[in-house]
């Protein structure tokens, strides 16, 4: 007999405090402390040992031979040729040429303390939604190994590089580590489909809409950086999703609503929740259609089980159709994914993959490295201010209907439902975006701009060491020197005057960067669970066919392509940040 | 279990729903809806490539 406990918090409610406890905690790094940089990263990899590291500098081991010393900076020659800096406390113990060697966490047990931190934090949460935790716990166990080890063979060189030829290797499916994503929910599809009640057993801790809802909470951060850096087109991505769910809710509500009452005869009750769940987003919108038009439970519950199996077909055939067709222009591929895939998990999900195919078919075709993360900026944008204007959309069905459908006597639609059905995750997205970029707005455009033109001076200072390995006149040497001297001068005159504000920078990345390695975790087990509880039996369930036509028809019809449409009106032409430009 | 009668509730709930007029205030929503959206878009877009350009 399954525990039955008193629930104190909804799941969204808890993503909220959850993103929100994280992201005031990870703010120790203004203090200098990195508080998440224990927890795990994954590099591709040929060798395992290779694999996984802690995401923080501090707490990776780092050695090598030592070849400058400047200050208290040691500059290193790693193994395999690289160049790195470490800071230490007395230099007067070195001497260049010596080996340098620091001991650090090493990957496995910074896999092992993230899987207990996350055991721990999701445990209490469990507690909090009013789960049986003893189940949560063994449920988890199995989904956060199982989805950590898609996500290492995700890492595989051979699934992953988008340069074989940086490993040696002849070739590569070019996924890039998001590949793992893929892997995950592969593995959760195999499981909810044909291993029942072994998907039966982690159900307790299948709960891919509040992994997702954290996810995103912790998501704001980063962006806010991102933001900072690059506030212009920002703010483009912000007001032009903003456009975009505008238009999709006006156009794609109104077109399946109108559709299921003329061609496919349902009644109101039906069509409007139908409407919502197809068109906007899915579940939550479904529910809260029902809800305003005061449809019996059962219909926007149905409803909602034919919109999370549909998702996932989305999910599969979307973000590939967007490499395919979309490469050349990756905001619109990205606002497509939020706008066109249902339900918060898939959409997201979608978003992260679309980010991480279309850049890197835009490097292995067009050799164009797009900054991580924008492609997704654009899908959770649109999927952000869809999910805030459900609640809005959700008040103004019910104002309609009470005023020409049916209101009970003296039932008045109070403005405080646009509240009570506001996604509240979504505040601990703002507040992380809100306070990273009002931290970081007056630093990283300074930091970004010198670092830019440091690039270039450093490229000119190649140009001339080339040519002054060619010049034998010692009079050009001589000149050349200087030059070189005199650049770098330049590059130190340009560091000193921006060092405060690239401290607050990189302290703001270490606040960011630990959080971020968690999002990645949260969003990883999104895609195991979507796959568990999908079970695509339900589509053959006996009298869910009409519905299930409707939403084919309205879907692939015209909701994909009218998203594309609007996400191309409004996102063409906007391109991501480009970091660097291959061979 | 619980499965087969959500199967079952489906295909009684959509034979009990009942024949529903289409009603005059549902041709305002949704021509309504198309038609601001149309209004709307033309505005938003001037508003985006004028006051929020890409780059």
């Amino acid at each position: 007999m399954a525990e039955e406990r008193k629930a104190y918090l909804n799941e969204d409610w808890l993503a909220f405090w959850l993103a929100i406890v994280l992201f005031l905690v990870s703010l120790l790094a203004y203090k200098g402390i990195d508080p998440f940089g224990w927890i795990v990263s994954t590099k591709e990899w040929l060798k395992l040992e290779k694999a996984i590291e802690p995401v923080g500098k501090k707490f990776k081991g780092v050695s090598g031979e030592i070849t400058k010393i400047e200050g208290n900076k040691l500059t290193l020659k790693t193994k395999d040729g690289k160049e790195q800096t470490v800071t230490v406390e007395d230099p007067t113990k070195y001497q260049v040429g010596q080996m340098y060697e620091k001991k650090g966490l090493s990957g496995f047990a910074s896999l092992v303390l993230t899987y207990l931190f996350l055991t721990v934090i999701l445990a209490i949460g469990a507690y909090l939604l009013g789960a049986n935790v003893g189940r949560f716990l063994i449920g988890f166990f199995f989904i956060f190994w199982l989805s950590y080890l898609c996500w290492l063979l995700g890492h595989y060189a051979y699934f992953a590089a988008t340069d074989p030829k940086k490993y040696n290797i002849p070739w590569s499916l070019k996924l890039t580590g998001e590949g793992g994503f893929i892997f995950a929910l592969a593995l959760g599809l195999i499981i909810g489909n044909f291993f029942r009640p072994f998907a039966q057993f982690l159900s307790e801790a299948c709960r891919p809409e509040f992994y997702i809802k954290t996810a995103i909470g912790l998501m704001g951060a980063l962006l806010g950086l991102k933001s900072a850096e690059a506030f212009g087109l920002a703010s483009a991505i912000f007001f032009r999703g903003l456009c975009a769910i505008v238009e999709a809710y006006l156009i794609y509500w109104a077109l399946v609503y109108f559709i299921a009452r003329r061609y496919f005869k349902f009644s109101k009750e039906w069509a409007a929740p139908l409407a919502a769940g197809i068109s906007i987003c899915g579940v939550s919108a479904a529910i809260a259609a029902g809800g305003a038009i005061r449809a019996r439970p059962v219909v926007p519950i149905m409803v909602a089980s034919l919109v999370v199996i549909f998702a996932v077909i989305e999910l599969i055939i979307l973000p590939f159709l967007a490499q395919i067709f979309l490469w050349k222009e990756p905001m619109v591929a990205g606002a497509w994914m939020g706008l066109a895939v249902k339900t918060d998990g898939a959409a997201f999900a979608s978003g992260a993959i679309t980010d991480a195919l279309v850049r890197a078919k835009a490097e292995a075709v067009a050799g164009i490295k797009y900054e991580d993360g924008w492609i997704l900026m654009a899908a959770a944008t649109t999927k952000l201010f869809i999910d805030i204007f459900i609640s809005i959309w959700a008040f103004l069905l019910a104002y309609v209907w009470c005023a020409y459908v049916e209101c009970a006597p003296g039932e008045k639609v109070s403005i405080k439902e646009i509240w009570r059905r506001f996604p509240k995750f979504v505040l601990a997205y703002f507040v992380g975006f809100l306070v990273i970029l009002l931290i970081s707005a007056p630093h990283a455009p300074k930091v970004k701009a010198v670092e830019d033109e440091v690039k270039l001076i450093n490229k000119e200072i190649q140009k001339v060491e080339k040519q002054l390995s060619t010049v034998t006149d010692p009079a050009l040497q001589a000149q050349l020197q200087a030059k070189i001297t005199d650049l770098k001068n330049q590059i130190k005159a340009k560091q000193e005057a921006i060092k405060d504000s690239k401290k607050v920078v990189d302290q703001t990345k270490t606040a960011t960067s630990g959080t971020n390695a968690l999002r990645v975790l949260f969003f990883l087990i999104t895609f195991f669970t979507i796959g568990v509880i999908s079970d695509f039996r339900k589509l053959w369930a006996e009298g869910i066919g009409k519905l299930a036509v409707v939403y084919v028809v309205c879907l692939f019809g015209f909701i994909i392509w009218i998203g594309l449409l609007i996400s191309w009106i409004f996102f063409h032409g906007v391109k991501p940040p480009i970091v660097g430009t291959g061979p | 279990m619980a499965e087969k009668i959500r199967e079952k509730d489906i295909a009684q709930e959509l034979e009990k729903m009942q024949y529903d007029p289409w009603l005059p205030f549902e041709s305002k929503l949704v021509w309504g809806c198309i038609g601001l959206g149309i209004i709307l878009l033309i505005i938003l877009v001037w508003v985006s490539y004028t006051f929020f350009p890409s780059s």
